[in-house]
């Protein structure tokens, strides 16, 4: 009779009686197994991936008959067995302390630490000694530990990889970091199973052999994992309510913007009833103007409310997360930065302010609430302009039909790979062939080509053509077929580099008493004068100096204006949810109201058919319009931004054919407006293949190269591949010659180096992700076959409206540049001060 | 005027003519002088020598685009307010080796550099480029130039170093950003010759006048 499973009379001792799912991954690991496990947040997924390894183990201890019991000495314990990668290294802490519970009172020798950016340099030394045995880091750590030309000494006993939260990573180039991570560990720990744990997704298949490797055919590759894999659903989600506070009158509820509070009364009302709650937003700007809102409306409540987001310092985010917890936080308002890890158990209200944005993040962020057997998950959104009761109604309907969002992995990015490969030269060196097979058992990489290859180490050994003439300064040196690196400072640079996948340049924010608040991005720091007053971490800030990446502040006193914003705060609405909201305005438009929040926009939606029209499901709706701006076109597609951008581009270039145009264009999820300074030949067009998906591939490129959208996707490639460096921490002056904006770069490289593969990928990455080409040419399908409702309106629209006041605006012409200039005024260089108005004007004189 | 160079535009200053080339050069026609501020020759070879691959090509393609200037104005001579090696790690044999080419295929031209900022760090460029320096600033007329555009008693100052850009807006809510000459009351700023450099802390003063280098064509705002 074989005795009890240990890991079993644990869960019975803590009154626990393993879920099913988690017996079956358990079962899974023990016969060598990987996969995907995915459910709902707060039901056991922690446990469920990580105890088979434990239970293994007890089991090998067992039969060496070796002593169970705790490590005296760390030098004792068990070397490398777990290593659990996490996306936010927020999560560590607390993913370390729910793993060292099992661990200690089952009495292995285990140890258990984490080790991320917020590591101390004391416990980092004791780890570059000796490992855990049970490590949670990030990928990028992971990446570091790869640098070591003892990284094979250091993973010799691993068993298992976990990598947590897998659906944040898996459409984002950390995610590819941990393809290649994956991939190194494979290729040195042959028994070695791999378990990603993810929310629910509408591509789950895609998201296990992204984790687990496959072939170009989309078979798991020979290489890449030996075992079956398996996808193990969690327990049932909890049911999900989702309701909008409807305002009372829709007259003064705007019709665009996300900064709008009117609904904060109500919100108010619905926080007392509440014992704990979170208020989640879309950017951190609104977090801010939220929490400063509600204190502003009752003092009182400052001494129970707080806000989260990610550019807090980390000791402010812990006290908040902790006083979440404990109870003495009532209200946090957050961002997305509360989406992810433990469970505040106590939280019994969700808000959204703003729009959903997407079923799968609705649906998580309400299964924030409602723990505890059978307790529906409750999310009340909150709108802030009167189309999100449209997209609230919307998403409860696609969750009703259980449609989730996918996230699609992303193909061989370049910039990744010259940064990988360098980390594989100092992590004691590679050959080419090895690499290749390596490389292409990832999904990411599995159709790399040998040219593709070859580039990009000619890149890190020669710097690809510009360095052939300097072999002094190559980065990796090829010796007899192993490719290291011998230089240190390369070395010593390439480790500040790895970390900059995600951040962009970050400001810290500081006391001038020396307390550390967070972090701001450099645009809005360039903006400030001394003396100017913000908020910032739930406080009004008075800005003193800029010295040393450090943007130095003292609490401020009376009329605060400026809240700071963030890049990358603008998400589109996905794909699911943007067909959604067609298919509501459809029931509107045949005058079927069944919900609360579309009878409450009825008076827009009707102020919308009254001034134009709602259009069919079969229709394109164009509305055109003259203003002082000048001649505005607003289209109506509803594909979700993204698809927008990448269709005003390509409308804007098609239009411009015809006679030499200059455009500004705005997107949003809805629909797009070109706006010129004179009329677009818009029926001439129509009439010759504005809709075609003829020549799409030509003119999209073109459109793309018109509009310069390649030169800002760069940026985010120069700087993984290393070509912009910020400089070593505290010896910014000496690296001054070497500051040069991407943008500058991009020029040099299209002028002097047409052919850089990273030039190319950076039109790739647009053409791909940002205006999702493939959709495209489906979404121009569908509009070829619509009938065009072309209606001249005397008066903006509903749905014109927020598209008329958007001030982020690409441009594209094809009029000679002196032409245009004629036409233009000079602006002040900082809008935003007041001080120099624009007092010139275009005179005669030229030539 | 008749004669001017394609695409440029004359403009007094200080009682005198001065000549704005698209080439992001002043030419001044009584002294048969062109001046020219922040070359930064080697910048790119300082990026390469920090193991950042920046592709060879940009000083010669700006040496190019001088030599173009020289040529069409048939200058006697060439000063430099500046800036004119960008980084000492920046000279590389090979980027000096191109300029001693260009620098043989304009010898009859006499050639001054006022040191600026970057100088002082860069160094001297190699005695046999045959390029005077100094640190005074360099008298004609009525102008003095220098490389920090601050008045000076002695006359109109042109200067560089603010590598001065403007910002245009026009109907449709279009925008675009230039190059630009920015001539004061008693300070006059020329834009920076070098291709690879960025815009400089420049805002434009009401009382500047103000010239814009559109690609091929030197225009005025008024």
């Amino acid at each position: 009779m074989t005795p009890r499973d240990p890991v079993e009379d644990w869960f019975a001792r803590r009154g626990w009686a393993p879920f099913d799912f988690q017996r079956e991954v358990w079962d899974a690991y023990t016969r060598g197994e990987s996969g995907l496990i995915h459910a709902a947040t707060g039901t056991g997924k922690t446990y469920a991936a990580f105890l088979g390894a434990v239970q293994e183990a007890l089991a090998e201890m067992r039969s060496a008959q070796a002593p169970s019991r705790k490590p005296r000495r760390r030098a004792e314990a068990s070397p490398l067995r777990v290593l659990w990668l996490t996306p936010l290294r927020a999560l560590a802490g607390d993913t370390e302390q729910a793993l060292r519970l099992p661990v200690e009172e089952l009495g292995m020798p285990w140890t258990v630490e984490s080790r991320t950016g917020d590591t101390s340099s004391a416990q980092r030394a004791r780890q570059r000694e000796r490992l855990p045995s049970v490590l949670v880091t990030t990928p990028e750590s992971l990446s570091l530990l790869l640098c070591r030309d003892d990284h094979a000494r250091l993973f010799a006993d691993l068993r298992c990889v976990v990598v947590d939260e897998w659906h944040e990573l898996l459409s984002t180039k950390r995610g590819v970091q941990v393809e290649l991570g994956l991939a190194r560990l494979r290729a040195l720990c042959p028994h070695l199973r791999i378990w990603g744990v993810s929310a629910t997704l509408g591509n789950l298949d895609e998201a296990a052999d992204t984790l687990l490797g496959t072939d170009s055919t989309g078979t798991p590759h020979p290489h890449s994992h030996p075992r079956p894999r398996r996808i193990v659903r969690g327990v049932v989600p909890k049911a999900v309510e989702v309701e909008a506070l409807v305002p009372e009158t829709m007259d003064r509820f705007p019709w665009a913007g996300h900064l709008n509070t009117k609904l904060l009364p109500e919100v108010m009302r619905r926080l007392e009833e509440a014992s704990s709650a979170i208020v989640f937003t879309n950017t951190r700007s609104q977090c801010e103007i939220w929490f400063q809102s509600l204190i502003a409306a009752n003092p009182d409540w400052f001494a129970f409310t707080a806000l989260h987001h990610g550019s807090l310092s980390r000791a402010q985010r812990e006290d908040v997360e902790d006083g979440l917890r404990t109870g003495r936080y009532r209200v946090v308002v957050a961002t997305s930065s509360l989406d992810l890890g433990v469970d505040f158990a106590p939280v019994d209200l969700v808000m959204q302010i703003g729009s959903p944005k997407g079923v799968a993040r609705l649906l998580q962020r309400a299964g924030r609430s409602g723990h505890g057997p059978g307790r529906v998950s409750r999310i009340v959104c909150v709108p802030t302009h009167a189309f999100e009761l449209v997209e609230v109604a919307a998403a409860r309907a696609a969750i009703a039909a259980g449609r989730i969002e996918s996230r699609d992995p992303l193909d061989r990015p370049l910039d990744l790979l010259a940064q990988h490969l360098v980390t594989l030269a100092l992590g004691g060196g590679f050959t080419r062939d090895a690499v290749m097979t390596e490389l292409r058992s990832t999904r990411a990489y599995r159709q790399l080509s040998d040219e593709e290859l070859d580039w990009v180490l000619e890149f890190v050994t020669h710097g690809g053509t510009a360095l052939r003439a300097y072999p002094e300064y190559a980065k990796v040196h090829c010796v007899d077929g192993v490719y290291r690196v011998t230089d240190r400072r390369v070395a010593q640079r390439h480790l500040l580099n790895i970390g900059t996948i995600v951040s962009d340049h970050a400001i810290a924010v500081q006391y001038l008493s020396g307390r550390r608040l967070g972090t701001i991005e450099e645009s809005f720091v360039a903006r400030l004068s001394p003396g100017d007053k913000f908020f910032f971490a739930g406080t009004a800030l008075e800005f003193v100096r800029m010295r040393d990446l450090t943007a130095w502040v003292r609490k401020a006193k009376g009329h605060v204006g400026a809240v700071p914003r963030w890049m990358g705060a603008r998400m589109p609405l996905s794909t699911e949810l943007a067909a959604a909201v067609r298919t509501t305005l459809e029931q509107a438009r045949t005058g079927t109201f069944a919900t609360p929040e579309m009878e409450a926009v009825r008076p827009v939606l009707e102020t919308q058919a009254q001034r134009s029209a709602i259009p069919r499901p079969d229709e394109l709706l164009i509305e055109r319009t003259e203003t002082r701006d000048g001649h505005h076109l607003f289209v109506y597609p509803f594909e979700g931004r993204l698809v927008h951008e990448g269709l005003a581009a390509l409308w804007a270039y098609r239009l411009a054919q015809f006679t030499p145009l200059s455009f500004s264009f705005s997107c949003n999820d809805y629909g797009f407006e070109l706006l010129s300074p004179e009329p677009a030949p818009l029926t001439e067009a129509l009439e010759h293949g504005l809709l075609s998906t003829e020549h799409l591939l030509h003119d999209i490129t073109n459109a793309l190269n018109a509009a310069e959208l390649a030169r800002r996707q760069f940026r985010e490639v120069a700087r993984v591949a290393g070509l912009v460096f910020s400089g070593f921490p505290g010896q910014n002056k000496s690296t001054r010659q070497l500051q040069a904006s991407s943008s500058l770069l991009y020029d040099v490289f299209v002028n002097h180096d047409p052919h850089n593969l990273l030039v190319a990928q950076a039109r790739r990455e647009v053409l791909e992700r940002q205006l999702e080409s493939s959709r495209l040419g489906r979404v121009l399908e569908r509009l070829a076959r619509s009938t065009v409702r072309v209606v001249d309106v005397e008066r903006p629209t509903p749905l014109a409206f927020p598209l008329m006041i958007d001030m982020t605006r690409a441009k594209l012409s094809t009029e000679k540049l002196a032409d245009r200039v004629r036409r233009m005024t000079v602006a002040a260089e900082k809008p935003t001060r007041s001080g120099v108005a624009s007092v010139f004007r275009l005179g005669g004189g030229s030539p | 005027m008749t004669g001017l160079p394609p695409g440029s535009l004359a403009h007094e200053v200080a009682g005198s003519t001065v000549v704005m080339l698209p080439q992001r050069a002043l030419w001044l026609p009584e002294h048969e002088t062109v001046l020219v501020a922040d070359l930064h020759w080697g910048k790119a070879a300082a990026f390469r020598a920090a193991h950042v691959p920046v592709p060879v090509g940009t000083t010669a393609s700006d040496l190019a685009r001088l030599s173009i200037v020289l040529e069409s104005t048939r200058a006697q001579r060439l000063v430099v307010l500046g800036d004119l090696l960008h980084a000492r790690s920046g000279r590389h044999a090979d980027t000096l080796d191109v300029i001693a080419g260009w620098r043989a295929r304009h010898a009859a031209v006499h050639m001054l550099l006022v040191r600026g900022n970057h100088d002082l760090h860069a160094g001297d460029p190699p005695p046999e480029l045959d390029i005077a320096c100094t640190s005074a600033p360099w008298r004609a007329g009525s102008f003095v130039g220098v490389h920090e555009p601050e008045p000076h008693a002695a006359g109109y100052v042109l200067a560089g170093h603010w590598h001065p850009h403007v910002t245009l807006r026009g109907r449709g809510r279009t925008s675009t950003r230039l190059p630009a000459f920015a001539f004061g009351p008693s300070v006059g700023i020329l834009p920076a010759f070098s291709s690879f450099t960025g815009g400089g802390m420049y805002e434009p003063r009401p009382d500047d006048d103000l010239f814009v280098i559109a690609d091929d064509e030197v225009l005025a705002l008024t």
